[in-house]
């Protein structure tokens, strides 16, 4: 159900929010984390009509964006208990999104374009919204109610469906009234307050239903005085008459006991008052049969005004936005669009163009194609584009600069903002954190056959030794020939290097035809137990495609609990590359994955190093080391900027 | 037709004729509006003294903006864009600038107007905040926001304190690199320690030294960590390598905020809470924007 609406700037400031049920906001900002920063969930495209949707913690996030404006539109529902009842009702949804949308900057769009503020006075943004709901409801429980039955099969789930959706409406249309009618009405609409509760809410009852009945409701003052005594007097209860009664006995006494002293006069006090209360009811309900009719018509009046004007109001700022968005999409006229036409040559070279779909087309199959010979691959490129489209529509370009060199610099930001990894990536630093809680670093390297997995791990190994770590090498690549002793190989020439620079390594073999996830497990016990700092595991080649083969690596995972698994990755591979990311990621099981990637052979493809990017965008790991020669320095840190220069060149 | 004919040029603008009366008129009248118009659109830019707020997400620095602006704090979220307001020193701190003028002058005023530039603390978003150190435009201060109770944790500090290197090696690139002999113009940071109404919270002095500690550390670990791929890959267009700067004093020893002083840079630590179950308390915080403006 609808738990919580909210709109936000870009910014991160909350402008307005509707919440029925308090949700953390963890769930918004991981929303925004893994949508709008890190783009790991890719949203659907807008031809299907639906709304992106996001789910996190039992909760379904949907969304909508000002982009001219950085506004964020999101709705939060509880999608736990069934599928199908989320589905009923995120058909309003996204009506309400957009028309939420278009009412909000149709009303504050002004104020929002002004500079050097966060906020935005939308405090009476509440009823515009409560009245969209209603409406949306009410549009929606004739057609969906009977389906919504149908599907149901279990009886019980029917009920508890419609029990649902009882407990939710009340509370909304309480609130809608409230707050349509305003403070002022709603204040006058409740009964007034008398000193004695039981008895005069009878007769102002009675008087109330009278002024409504009454025809004209305008008879003259004595007229309606006389009406109140008449009716106050029946319409109170035996109790009260018997009061009154003894009241004008007391009366007689008074007179009689008059001379015997004040004390006497005390009981014909109480009792006088008693019917100066009687009186003052009285006098209180004409109050009220006097004010009460025309509140009354006030009331209705001026909420049936208030009501049509809302809506009316509403209506026609939510046309208003849709024709604009409409006239903006197709130009009017020969004459106006040749001359538009004109003016778009002109502001090409100018500036100050509005960017359209259209305008953007042309140049971004330009840039398509050149992140294609870049070797970037197609999936990976269009994602890019499409991001340079979402970001410009709309936007102006600024003065002296071409459609051209505006898609440039946005395909730099997103270039950037897709390799920059989100946290730090210090190895260094990892392995004294986990060294100091005495256990071990273990690494492992994953890959396809032949992109340099024993020839990445011993560079690894060279720039640790370097920093007087103690190394084990694992060998547990037990299939093919000749692994074991390419890593003694490498175990050697390392031991020489590193004799003078203080470093040890040593290598820990089982022979082949073991399984590779016990010998990686007996490797890590046996690196605990004699104080090496690092475990470097090699493990056998592997075609991404070929289920029998990766399946053994959830087994790896889980036996040797590796701290880090790196994927090595060509630069030469094309296309391929996203297919080899997403499978080796998604090998080792729920709730683990690659953590970084290693591009080999970077020295061999010049500039064409679009694998990277391939690679990052199938995943959104990052790129932790960078191959670029043969010799064991030849090892390199990503240098985010520079990439991007040489994509870009 | 030589210049003292009688109908020469000159002749012409010094006679009485309407036309160069009309034409004199003209130019008196126009020249200073054009001149005016001139010498102060080139100078309106004046830009207000800004202050960035820099941190890790989560920090709070979004929150801390909207305190300044409104007075009252506003629910927020990740930021993704940056954003700039205009705000007003709250009454009782005294910009220092004009310390000794009295509340009614309008130049009182004006000296306590400034811009708050808030920029969004992801990962990948810190560019923003990178372009921003690059070219300071009237930056008077830097505040860097800290979770003080984040700071606890290894995880947390390591965060805060990378991002905290990356800022400070920035402004020491910015003295160190300038071309004149002065130098530019000095930027101190403050270290604002937030969320010390937590229970978790460090103090700001043990904030102060957890940063040291996990600063020198970060010192090292890239003072070893291996090259960046800018130097290889651009092939040999240029061979002149980058030369790598290490931050405050050769990159030797441990680091304290105190050698930032060399190099222009004051870093000065203080605690506060934005949010907080008896109210926000960030007077510290102000007494040291005042200082600067």
């Amino acid at each position: 159900m609808l738990d919580t609406f909210e709109i936000l700037t870009t910014s991160g400031v909350v402008l307005w929010s509707r919440t029925y049920v308090p949700i953390g906001p963890n769930i918004i900002n991981s929303l925004i984390r893994d949508v709008f920063i890190e783009e790991r969930i890719q949203p659907q495209s807008e031809d299907t009509g639906q709304k992106p949707t996001y789910r996190k913690e039992g909760y379904t996030l949907k969304w909508t964006t000002a982009k001219d404006l950085g506004l964020i539109f999101v709705v939060a529902l509880i999608s736990a208990q069934a599928v199908y009842q989320s589905l009923v009702h995120l058909t309003w949804i996204d009506k309400l999104l957009d028309n939420v949308r278009a009412l909000f900057t149709g009303l504050y769009g002004e104020q929002l374009k002004t500079e050097r503020t966060s906020g935005v006075d939308c405090e009476k943004f509440g009823p515009y919204f409560d009245r969209q709901i209603q409406e949306l409801e009410q549009a929606s429980n004739g057609p969906t109610s009977g389906p919504a039955n149908i599907k149901l099969t279990p009886p019980s789930s029917s009920g508890n469906d419609s029990a649902d959706d009882g407990a939710l409406k009340p509370p909304v249309s309480q609130k809608t009234q409230k707050s349509l009618y305003g403070p002022d009405t709603s204040a006058d609409s409740t009964p007034v307050p008398t000193p004695d509760t039981s008895r005069p809410t009878t007769p102002a009852q009675s008087h109330l239903v009278t002024g409504k009945s009454r025809p004209g409701g305008k008879l003259s003052r004595r007229d309606r005085k006389k009406a109140a005594a008449v009716n106050s007097a029946p319409a109170s209860s035996g109790d009260e008459a018997t009061v009154r009664r003894k009241g004008k006995g007391s009366a007689k006494k008074n007179r009689v006991w008059g001379e015997f002293g004040a004390e006497e006069d005390d009981p014909s006090m109480v009792l006088d008052y008693s019917q100066t209360d009687i009186k003052d009811d009285a006098s209180e309900a004409e109050a009220l049969e006097e004010i009460k009719p025309e509140t009354w018509g006030r009331k209705t009046g001026k909420g049936q005004f208030v009501l049509k004007d809302l809506d009316e109001e509403m209506d026609s700022i939510i046309a208003e936005q849709n024709a604009k968005k409409e006239s903006f999409a197709d130009s009017t006229g020969i004459v106006g669009s040749s001359l538009g036409a004109i003016g778009g040559l002109f502001r090409n070279v100018v500036g100050g163009k509005t960017l359209t779909k259209e305008d953007l087309a042309k140049p971004l199959k330009g840039m398509e194609d050149h992140l294609l010979k870049k070797n970037v691959a197609r999936e990976a490129a269009v994602r890019l584009c499409e991001s340079v489209e979402r970001d410009l529509v709309g936007l102006k370009t600024g003065s002296f600069t071409t459609i051209e060199s505006t898609i440039r610099a946005s395909m730099e930001k997103a270039l950037t903002k897709i390799l920059t990894p989100t946290s730090s990536l210090d190895l260094l630093r990892e392995i004294q954190t986990t060294n100091n809680a005495s256990r071990p670093y273990v690494l492992s390297i994953v890959g396809v056959n032949g992109v340099g997995k024993s020839t990445n791990l011993s560079k690894i190994a060279f720039f640790l030794l370097q920093n007087h770590h103690r190394v084990l090498i694992a060998a547990a690549d037990t299939f093919r020939s000749g692994a074991v002793e390419q890593l003694r190989v490498h175990v050697r020439n390392l031991k020489e290097l590193s004799k003078r620079e203080g470093g040890e390594v040593d290598i820990f073999e089982k022979g082949y035809g073991k399984d590779a996830a016990n010998i990686a497990a007996d490797a890590v016990a046996y690196a605990q137990k004699n104080n090496y700092n690092v475990v470097l595991i090699d493990t056998a080649g592997r075609r991404h495609n070929d289920q029998r083969l990766m399946s053994s690596l959830e087994k790896f995972a889980k036996l040797a609990k590796p701290d880090k698994i790196l994927m090595v990755g060509e630069a030469l591979v094309g296309s391929d590359s996203v297919a080899q990311a997403r499978n080796f990621n998604a090998s080792f099981g729920p709730g683990r994955g690659l953590d970084g990637f290693v591009i080999s052979k970077c020295d061999t493809v010049g500039d064409m190093v679009g694998t990277l990017v391939s690679m990052v965008h199938a995943t959104g790991i990052p790129v932790v080391f960078l191959g670029m020669g043969q010799h064991y320095a030849d090892l390199r840190g990503l240098n985010v900027g520079s990439v991007c220069r040489l994509l870009m060149s | 037709m030589t210049w003292y004919d009688k109908d020469s040029w000159l002749t012409q603008a010094f006679a009485p004729n309407l036309s160069t009366i009309a034409f004199t008129l003209v130019l008196v009248i126009v020249l200073p509006i054009l001149l005016h118009q001139f010498v102060y659109k080139r100078q309106t830019p004046t830009t207000l003294p800004t202050f960035l707020l820099i941190g890790p997400s989560g920090a709070g620095k979004t929150t801390l903006l909207t305190l300044t602006e409104r007075n009252t704090v506003a629910q927020t979220h990740t930021s993704t864009a940056p954003l700039t307001i205009q705000a007003l020193l709250p009454e009782g701190f005294i910009p220092s600038s004009s310390h000794y003028r009295s509340p009614g002058d309008p130049a009182y005023e004006r000296s306590r107007r400034f811009l708050l530039h808030d920029t969004p603390g992801h990962g990948k978003l810190r560019h923003f905040a990178a372009s921003q150190l690059m070219k300071p435009t009237n930056v008077r201060g830097i505040i860097f926001v800290v979770d003080a109770s984040s700071v606890a944790e290894e995880a947390g500090l390591n965060e805060a304190a990378e991002y905290l290197h990356d800022v400070l090696l920035a402004l020491q690139k910015r003295y160190t690199g300038a071309k004149t002999s002065r130098g530019p113009k000095e930027i101190p940071v403050l270290i604002a320690a937030n969320k010390l109404a937590l229970f978790t919270a460090l103090p700001p002095h043990l904030v102060k030294i957890a940063l040291e500690k996990a600063i020198s550390e970060v010192r090292k670990s890239k003072a070893k960590g291996l090259k960046d791929s800018g130097v290889g890959m651009r092939g040999d267009d240029d061979g002149l390598e980058e030369e790598r700067e290490w931050l405050g004093e050769g990159g030797e020893g441990s680091f304290e905020f105190g050698q930032m002083e060399e190099v222009g840079t004051s870093v000065t630590v203080k605690g506060g809470n934005v949010l907080g179950g008896d109210g926000s308390d960030v007077k510290s915080w102000w007494e040291w924007v005042a200082e600067q403006l």
